[in-house]
């Protein structure tokens, strides 16, 4: 905030002027407390949470019944993995398999992947990022929450009467002609959480557009915000079609015709189409958040400015306009024309190139950075790894030719999870561990929350590791069976999987005892900039108390005032760095 | 959530909402959410529409036949009713501009009217589908047919296409030339066209039952002096969005739904 004297002082005749460099920010302390007055206790009472319209706390509704819904899907994952100890199943009859693996991905998916991010740290961070006092609507954003858990709780209900085996992709015959569990009800759930999802991300772009504290420009938009903004126009234009598809799904059910079973004349191929132009892009969903999360945690534990601002905004953008035009890849074997794989096949290899952008860029803020490894930097290092084997085996299933033999493998499923789990889980945890402190004010332990980080990464490859190897041997998906010669791998995948479930449980509980046990972390434990950190911890009730002003580039970590102290040219330096005004 | 202190004197809300910093960012940001609602919704219908189109692709006869079965009439008055209900509804907006309170709740009103009207009208056309058994549905019936050497016998078809047969005989003209050439698997298909028939009026009398009820509120609050400030016409204005929205998703429907009939795509491909 301009208010510093400092500021005002120098604002005249030089731009270099930062109430946060690093030689400025607050050390890590405890020294300053929460204030007197934060958004936790300014009321009290249940219904003071329930019927709130304040941004930060809708975050932390969010996070409550999304911590819950990890944990259903996680038990439904265990219960897979361990049917799988053995190659004639261990535990689960084949109904209990089907039912138990299709709640794994549809609750994570719907559940959890989709509205993690953008639900607990968009709610909470974006308007405190771009310095304003709330969302754009802040009624439509509690009437967001109550969708998503009226479609949760639909969803959830439909999981435990009845069950659901029709895979997290709905597809018919499956979901139509051959199912006898609850695929209307569940088709509903999904079909209401979507409309919060819309109603999230219409929110997030009109807060991005019309919120901005005076001076924060485009171009200096933390990448977070682009990350977010980015995936909200993937929200409010892919999810619709999705509610459409499952609408058709619905009136061919309800009315026995064909629109998508060929023996009435309709064509599942259609589905197919409709399913994948939301349900590729929706990967782009849950990634994209995590990507943000990743700029803001590198830059403040490399103590550098992000190295291609623009690039990595744009790249942003770039994966949500191309995500939309790759829908094919997911359908190469289910009939349609070779001429139409191959251009899907070229589009895909097109998504390659902004994800690599990003990476290589994280890579090169790295570079000469002064990194400390607390536990979010650990993460986000564990991200960029997992995330960079999960991209590249994914050019592995782009290729048309290639994927014909691993289609519908192992493989698959390894590649999904090393994208999915081992890039948005951990960015996820990045994010969670990163923000923890300004959204409750306590610090957590730090020797478990790296410990954390470690058996996470541990467990998480060995058990997603196997599966290419088994993948690549041609183990399909979605069997119960498997032949003998597989069952090392898959006996590694379940002692992975248990690992990965200890990894879990730790933030569960460490998390929740910082909260009677943590030092006060103090308005700035990382001394990152950005205007959430320029508010107290927790934030007040309106996070700032008058209008911030910006007057830099987010991330100026580096010491522009170095070059003014020794050559004498900071003005033209900062000029060039601070980017895109 | 503590909003701002009301205006001395004045215990309604205050007109800029507590997170905003003046009304003209209220503004643009209301009327920019309803533009980017609209946008999701031009994609919701999009889906429906691009399956419509393959569907269309495949079966012509199928659809032409169905469009043929359709009661034009009704749905031309309603084009009419839903036309002029942008219009009043555009006048509400200038009238809400220019603080005329008299006019606001005149046109709303006459907004609901015509709006009540459609739907009324609308549930007559599906009362005549139900009557002339135009429901897709599983129940099967025998009728008497030839098989390819021209030997009689009964053939298995659905309720639906009898009655098919039948309202196409009953309308004449070409209605029963196209008929006649059907076969009795392509009346059975002709399913589809009613599916989408129903789903997608469906869709849009449900976003006109929406609209009728924020309406209805509007109308309620412009009773109890809420945009007594002229500031308030914005409310009106992005209500207008909607409703035109919903109108020119008619226009799309109207011709597609009614009129496959008279423009075949036989022969196209």
């Amino acid at each position: 905030m301009a208010t510093s004297t400092a500021a005002t002082e120098n604002l005249t005749e030089s731009v270099l002027e930062l109430d946060y460099t690093p030689q400025m920010a607050p050390p890590v302390t405890d020294l300053d407390g929460p204030p007197k007055v934060h958004y936790l206790n300014h009321s009290f009472g249940w219904l003071s949470w329930l019927l709130t319209v304040d941004h930060k706390r809708i975050g932390i509704l969010y996070l409550i019944p999304l911590t819950i819904f990890f944990m259903c899907g996680g038990i439904a994952a265990g219960l897979v993995r361990l049917n799988l100890i053995q190659p004639y199943g261990a535990i689960l009859e084949l109904d209990q398999y089907n039912k138990a693996f299709t709640a794994h991905g549809t609750i994570m998916l719907f559940l959890f992947l989709i509205p993690v991010i953008p639900g607990v740290l968009g709610n909470f961070f974006v308007p405190m990022m771009i310095g304003a006092k709330d969302m754009a609507f802040p009624k439509l954003n509690l009437a967001s929450w109550y969708v998503w858990m009226a479609g949760a709780m639909f969803f959830i209900a439909a999981l435990l009467f009845g069950g659901l085996d029709t895979g997290w992709t709905f597809y018919p015959p499956y979901s139509s002609k051959y199912s006898h569990t609850n695929v209307l009800a569940a088709g509903l759930g999904v079909f209401i959480t979507g409309f919060s999802s819309i109603l999230t991300g219409l929110n997030i772009i009109a807060t991005v557009h019309k919120m901005r504290a005076p001076g924060m420009t485009w171009g200096r938009l933390p990448l977070f915000v682009w990350a977010m903004y980015a995936t909200s126009i993937i929200q409010i234009l892919a999810t619709p079609v999705l509610a459409m598809a499952v609408c058709l799904l619905a009136t061919e059910r309800i009315f026995q015709v064909g629109i998508f079973d060929p023996t009435l004349g309709g064509d599942p191929l259609l589905f197919q189409h409709l399913f994948w132009y939301y349900s590729h892009p929706a990967v782009y969903i849950m990634i994209l958040p995590g990507m943000g999360v990743i700029n803001e945690v590198i830059t403040c534990f490399s103590r550098k400015n992000i190295f291609g601002y623009k690039a990595v905004a744009w790249s942003s953008v770039g994966i949500a306009v191309v995500g939309f035009l790759v829908w094919g890849h997911h359908m190469f074997l289910s009939g349609q024309g070779i001429y139409l794989g191959l251009v899907f096949s070229v589009l895909t290899m097109l998504v390659a190139i902004p994800s690599a952008v990003k990476v290589f860029n994280w890579t090169a803020t790295l570079y000469g950075g002064q990194i400390t490894y607390e536990a979010p930097m650990l993460f986000v290092i564990g991200f960029i790894v997992l995330f960079t084997i999960g991209g590249l085996t994914g050019l592995f299933l782009g290729i048309i030719g290639t994927d014909i033999h691993l289609h519908d493998t192992y493989f698959v499923i390894a590649h999904f999870h090393f994208t999915m789990v081992g890039g948005m889980m951990f960015a996820w945890q990045a994010g969670l561990h990163f923000y923890w402190p300004k959204m409750t004010g306590k610090m957590y332990s730090d020797f478990w929350s790296r410990m954390a980080a470690v058996i996470m990464l541990v467990g998480f490859s060995l058990t997603f590791l196997p599966q290419f190897i088994a993948g690549y041997h041609g183990l399909p998906r979605r069997y119960p069976y498997y032949p003998v010669e597989f069952q090392m791998m898959n006996i590694l995948s379940t002692a992975g999987a248990t690992i990965q479930g200890f990894g879990y449980l730790m933030p569960a509980v460490y998390l929740p005892l910082s909260l009677f046990f943590g030092r006060n972390a103090g308005a700035n434990p990382w001394r990152a900039t950005g205007l959430e950190w320029q508010t107290p911890s927790p934030p007040t009730p309106h996070n700032f108390e008058e209008l911030p002003i910006v007057t830099h580039a987010p991330y100026e970590y580096a010491l522009p005032s170095k070059y003014n102290l020794e050559s004498g040219h900071a003005y033209e330096v900062t000029k060039g760095e601070s980017g895109g005004h | 959530m503590a909003t701002n202190a009301p205006h001395e004197g004045e215990s309604r809300e205050p007109i800029v909402a507590h997170h905003f910093n003046n009304i003209r960012q209220q503004h643009a940001s209301v009327r920019f959410g309803m533009w980017i609602f609209l946008v999701t919704e031009v994609l919701f219908f999009g889906g429906v529409l691009c399956a419509y189109a393959a569907t269309r692709i495949w079966y012509p006869k199928e659809f032409e036949a169905g469009s043929t079965a359709l009661n034009p009439f009704i749905a031309s008055i309603n084009t009419f009713l839903l036309l002029t209900s942008s219009f009043t509804i555009t006048l509400a907006i200038r009238a809400a501009y220019k603080g005329q309170h008299t006019g606001l709740r005149l046109w709303l009103a006459s907004t609901i009217v015509l709006g009540t009207v459609f739907l009324g009208f609308k549930a007559r056309e599906y009362y005549g589908d139900y009557e002339e058994g135009l429901i897709p549905g599983p129940l099967k019936t025998q009728v008497d047919d030839v098989d390819t050497n021209g030997k009689p016998i009964l053939r298995e078809v659905s309720v639906f296409a009898v009655n098919l047969k039948h309202v196409l005989e009953h309308k004449g003209g070409k209605a029963k030339e196209i008929s006649d050439k059907m076969t009795w698997n392509e009346r059975d298909r002709t399913q589809i066209f009613f599916v989408f028939y129903y789903g997608m009026t469906g869709l849009h009398v449900l976003h006109m039952i929406v609209g009728i009820g924020l309406l209805i509120w509007q109308l309620l609050l412009a009773q109890l002096g809420f945009f007594k400030p002229t500031e308030r016409f914005i409310y009106i204005e992005v209500m207008s969005l909607y409703w035109h929205f919903v109108d020119l998703v008619w226009i799309f429907l109207f011709p597609l739904l009614y009129m496959a009939g008279k423009h075949s795509m036989d022969g196209i491909f």
